[in-house]
């Protein structure tokens, strides 16, 4: 009975596939204003609210190394919290602004007077004193502040807003009652020509001791390995002087330029019409100033990465289970081959894809397996990056042999049809998902833009996606699966603490050392380990002193 | 003339803005299972939630008992299907099921295409109450379930976090306590917990309520209330193991926290890095009256009063979180944490703070028509009695609230641990 009940729902459920999904696109109403901001608009009569979305093209990818980790300190500081006192562009003495870079010439001076403690220790200390006048000067600009619960304005109106700092854009997605639309909009519009910046400080020291204590991990260390040179494969824990260096003033000017109104796209999908909302959208977004059509404006030139980098390795020791990260540079998201490669993508991941079946089912060498797409970003080529963790008494070598043996199935054997159909179904489902969601049909819209370039790429993808063909799948893996474009990383279940303390801090200061002098995460962890390899000959007392001289070639910050 | 048109175009979209909710229609089955469907076939898509209520007697004798339960069903065959056959008539048809553990119980949600809607709901019910759980499953979640139990992935964050968890369902486990859950055990855990008397079905999307009543009916209408077996007391003893007062820089030892009291010992997790974090975490009072817990989970978070320490809200536990600088003391930053807790406690609540939350929660009512799934989640705390009625919300006074905060922020309910580097405090 059982046999018999499997084929005929299989049968029913692949004779329901036919008919395609509605297009939302044709939901979609775009208008450009004069100065550059796209607005795109997506009515549901049916819903009393918006999901706004603010995207701003460029993110993480597009800082230079002086301002790294300047798009997450915008989502933190410029975003996330709206507070009355924010909005508020008053200059002069005794203003919130006055303050504010009062507390950044307080801020350098700690920050000088620290690095120059570090350099001569025996000399006199200001850093208290300093201290102490930034802890008055913070008095002051919380007395500023309400005191009263709900002082956020958009909580105090029942809607909530986020910012994610991401590779390609920051996004900002806010959602509120229809009836609160220009009261919205105003806001937003003056968060952006006053850029206050008021919690500078607080969100770059909380970001640096997160970065602190979150210690190296296994996807920024492949990304950086695999990406070498390339502001993808840049991980923010190795910019953190640069980060507990910059001002307010500094991310200010970034803020001028990445926030610029032809590097945004606001896109509204709920309660309110192209009719209701362009006007109000184009007497307040439409205000912001142009950007001037200089150097500065233009988009950065970014490095190139050829894709057959050839075959690269690392290991390392974060404790914790161990796991194995492969990665493939795969080309940007416009590329033709990119659609073929998250086809390829979706058939290997989730609980009814190949690793799951294969891998963690019937070989039983994996505990789990997740697969990636576009790490960290799409808007230029990527990663495809696949984590295994081991099953208990499966090395890390057998589950690498048997992650090869399923990349070269896909590249060689054919793909079943029903295999086939069921990604297609599960496009379908994610799409009528997007559709239903105002949250995700937003935050698509406005990564298809960010990535591709045009809004429209995230139907078209879809329409494309369904008429693809399994051989174009397996014509992209074997062109881009392939060893020449692949890094693995090896994580071993062992830490640095079991190593012996004089071992674990050479190793510390060698990583800081190279990480001044070589880019290339790969290269930089092989210097370590033969670095390491010959200082196991010397005797205790010569590793000691080496350690010293190393020491003494740090910067401060570093030591 | 432009900004009277913007006006006029506003003015012409708020007729269509009245609260636009879907009338939510219930029946019930004759084996008690209550159902409540909210109708709307503004997209071919469906979607369901059944929610089991547990009793809290369950997780007393047994700790880490629901969630192993729970692990143990997703991996087991279920009506006539292998798990391998299962698993492919879900990703055939692009159904996604997602078992939860949480505060109100087990539940399952469920989205699938509205074509598609017999064949998911069918399978929900099969793996509800038609999974067969055998011992072979059972020893390989088991392992599983300790792996988890060790949280080797976890952040040290999260570990902490897990320390401080009230909720006994959501605790973590002592292998003491996973190692003495057996067989029988598990399924007089099934008996008890999985009956259709205590289950609640939401039904959400594209279908009508007699289409809904048909296929309720032909998926769980054979649900019946098993024979209950005699609760094993095999894990008597293992339950007693729960309270280890211990070292307070053995986070093993700290896996089984004490029950919250002000002089509990501290939590300490260490992390390999220097770090200094204070979190307190206080569960809602079970008998806290909705409209209340609705208003301080808007009022709590944003309270000045706080800074620089943050407040959220995850699920029902309100969470303190206080960075301090590393080389600083664990004990102070952790009576910093609670002083700023018990200020907000003593301070309470002003008039003109509660007429705000009450118009910010008010307002907050049109966001859930952009939430498909908070539509679900407020159906299903309607059906529970726990829904927030604005009569009432409006009807709230101030002592009310203030009473509230009070028993919310009780020292006495609030579980505070340290998150420290690899040396020091």
């Amino acid at each position: 009975m059982r046999r018999l009940v499997l084929p005929l729902l299989a049968v029913l459920g692949l004779s329901a596939q036919a008919p395609l999904l509605d297009s939302h696109t044709e939901d979609v109403q775009e208008r450009r204003l004069a100065n550059g901001v796209r607005l795109l608009v997506v009515e549901r009569r049916a819903v009393t609210a918006f999901h706004a979305a603010l995207v701003f093209r460029g993110g993480r990818a597009e800082e230079p190394p002086p301002l790294a980790g300047a798009t997450d300190l915008l989502a933190r500081a410029l975003y996330g919290a709206t507070w009355p006192e924010d909005l508020d562009p008053a200059k002069g003495n005794g203003s919130l602004d006055a303050l504010l870079k009062e507390e950044e010439g307080l801020l350098e001076a700690l920050r000088l007077e620290r690095l120059r403690q570090r350099k001569a220790p025996e000399s006199a200390n200001q850093a208290q004193a300093l201290g102490a006048s930034l802890w008055t000067l913070h008095q002051a600009v919380r007395a500023r502040y309400s005191t009263s619960p709900l002082a956020d304005l958009y909580a105090a109106r029942g809607g909530r807003q986020t910012a994610t700092a991401g590779a390609d854009a920051l996004l900002v997605q806010t959602e509120l009652p229809a009836s609160d639309f220009e009261f919205w909009c105003r806001t937003e519009v003056q968060r952006l020509n006053v850029l206050q910046l008021s919690r500078f400080s607080e969100a770059r020291a909380a970001l640096a001791t997160e970065l602190r204590s979150r210690g190296p991990q296994g996807l920024p260390m492949i990304q950086g390995a695999a990406l070498p040179g390339h502001p993808y494969g840049r991980d923010l824990a190795d910019h953190l002087p640069a980060l507990e260096a910059m001002r307010r003033s500094d991310l200010q000017t970034w803020a001028r330029r990445a926030c610029r109104p032809d590097q945004l796209t606001v896109v509204l999908v709920g309660g309110l019409s192209m009719d209701a909302a362009l006007p109000l959208v184009e007497r307040t977004f439409g205000a912001l100033p142009a950007g001037a059509a200089s150097a500065s404006t233009e988009d950065p030139l970014l490095p190139e990465i050829p894709a057959d980098l050839g075959d690269r390795r690392i290991q390392a020791s974060l404790g914790g289970t161990p796991a194995l990260l492969v990665s493939w540079r795969i080309p940007a998201r416009p590329h033709r081959d990119h659609l073929a490669l998250r086809m390829a993508a979706r058939l290997l991941e989730g609980p009814s894809g190949r690793l799951a079946q294969r891998l963690v089912r019937q070989k039983a060498v994996a505990q789990s397996a997740d697969v990636w797409m576009d790490v960290p970003g799409g808007r230029l080529p990527g990663l495809l990056v696949v984590r295994a963790v081991p099953s208990e008494g499966h090395s890390l070598a057998e589950l690498e042999g048997a992650l090869h043996t399923e990349i070269l199935r896909l590249q060689q054997e054919p793909i079943p049809t029903d295999e086939w159909q069921r990604a297609l179904t599960q496009i379908d489902v994610e799409q009528l998902r997007i559709q239903d969601e105002p949250g995700a049909l937003a935050s698509t819209l406005a990564r298809a833009w960010a990535e591709a370039g045009d809004w429209r790429q995230a139907e078209q993808e879809v329409q494309r996606l369904r008429n693809l063909g399994p051989e174009a799948v397996q014509l992209a893996t074997r062109t881009w699966l392939n060893p020449s474009h692949r890094t693995t990383l090896w994580l071993q279940s062992g830490t640095d603490e079991s190593q012996d303390p004089l071992e674990a801090e050479t190793a510390r200061v060698l990583k800081a050392l190279a990480a001044t002098r070589i880019e290339d995460l790969a290269q930089r962890e092989r210097l370590v380990s033969e670095g390491l390899r010959q200082l196991r000959m010397l005797s205790l007392d010569e590793r000691r002193r080496t350690l010293k001289l190393l020491e003494a070639q740090l910067t401060p910050e570093k030591r | 003339m432009r900004p009277l048109a913007a006006l006029a175009a506003i003015i012409l979209t708020l007729p269509g803005q009245a609260q636009t909710s879907i009338r939510p229609q219930a029946f019930s089955l004759p084996n008690g299972m209550r159902v409540v469907l909210l109708e709307d076939h503004e997209r071919p898509l469906v979607r369901a939630r059944l929610n089991v209520l547990l009793s809290r007697d369950l997780e007393t004798v047994h700790p880490g008992l629901a969630a192993l339960a729970l692990r143990v069903l997703g991996h087991s065959d279920a009506g006539a299907f292998s798990l391998d056959e299962f698993e492919q008539l879900l990703a055939g048809a692009g159904i996604e099921l997602v078992p939860a553990l949480r505060t109100d119980g087990l539940s399952w949600s469920l989205l699938a295409r509205s074509r598609d809607q017999d064949l998911a709901l069918g399978l929900l019910a099969d793996r509800a109450f038609r999974s067969v759980a055998t011992s072979l499953t059972l020893e390989t979640d088991r392992l599983a379930s300790w792996r988890e139990t060790e949280r080797l992935e976890a952040t040290p964050r999260a570990k902490l976090r897990l320390l401080l968890e009230p909720d006994p369902t959501l605790q973590i486990p002592t292998l003491d306590h996973l190692s003495a859950i057996n067989h029988p055990d598990l399924l007089a855990f099934y008996a008890r917990a999985l009956r259709p008397d205590r289950a609640v079905l939401v039904l959400q999307g594209d279908l009508g309520l007699e289409q809904a009543k048909r296929l309720v009916l032909l998926s769980f209408g054979t649900w019946t209330v098993q024979a209950q077996p005699p609760v094993p007391a095999t894990t008597e003893a293992a339950a007693q193991a729960t309270v280890q007062p211990a070292a307070a820089s053995a986070p093993a030892a700290a896996s089984a926290p004490a029950p919250a009291t002000p002089q509990a010992p501290r939590i300490l997790v260490r992390s390999p890095r220097p770090a200094l974090l204070a979190m307190a975490v206080a569960a809602q009072p079970e008998d806290l009256d909705p409209e209340s817990a609705a208003l301080l989970a808007l009022l709590l978070p944003g309270d000045p009063a706080l800074a620089p320490a943050q407040l959220r809200l995850e699920g029902l536990d309100l969470v303190g979180e206080l960075e301090a600088d590393p080389s600083g003391s664990a004990s102070s930053a952790e009576t910093s944490m609670v002083e700023r807790l018990q200020a907000i406690r003593q301070r309470g609540f002003t008039e003109t703070d509660l007429r705000r939350a009450q118009a910010a929660w008010s307002e907050s009512r049109a966001l859930i028509t952009l939430h498909p799934e908070a539509q679900v989640r407020e159906a299903l705390a309607e059906a529970r009695g726990r829904s927030v009625s604005p009569t009432r919300v409006n009807a709230l006074t101030l002592e009310t609230l203030n009473q509230g905060l009070r028993r919310w922020l009780d020292p006495a309910r609030i579980r505070t641990g340290v998150l420290a580097g690899p040396v020091g405090p």
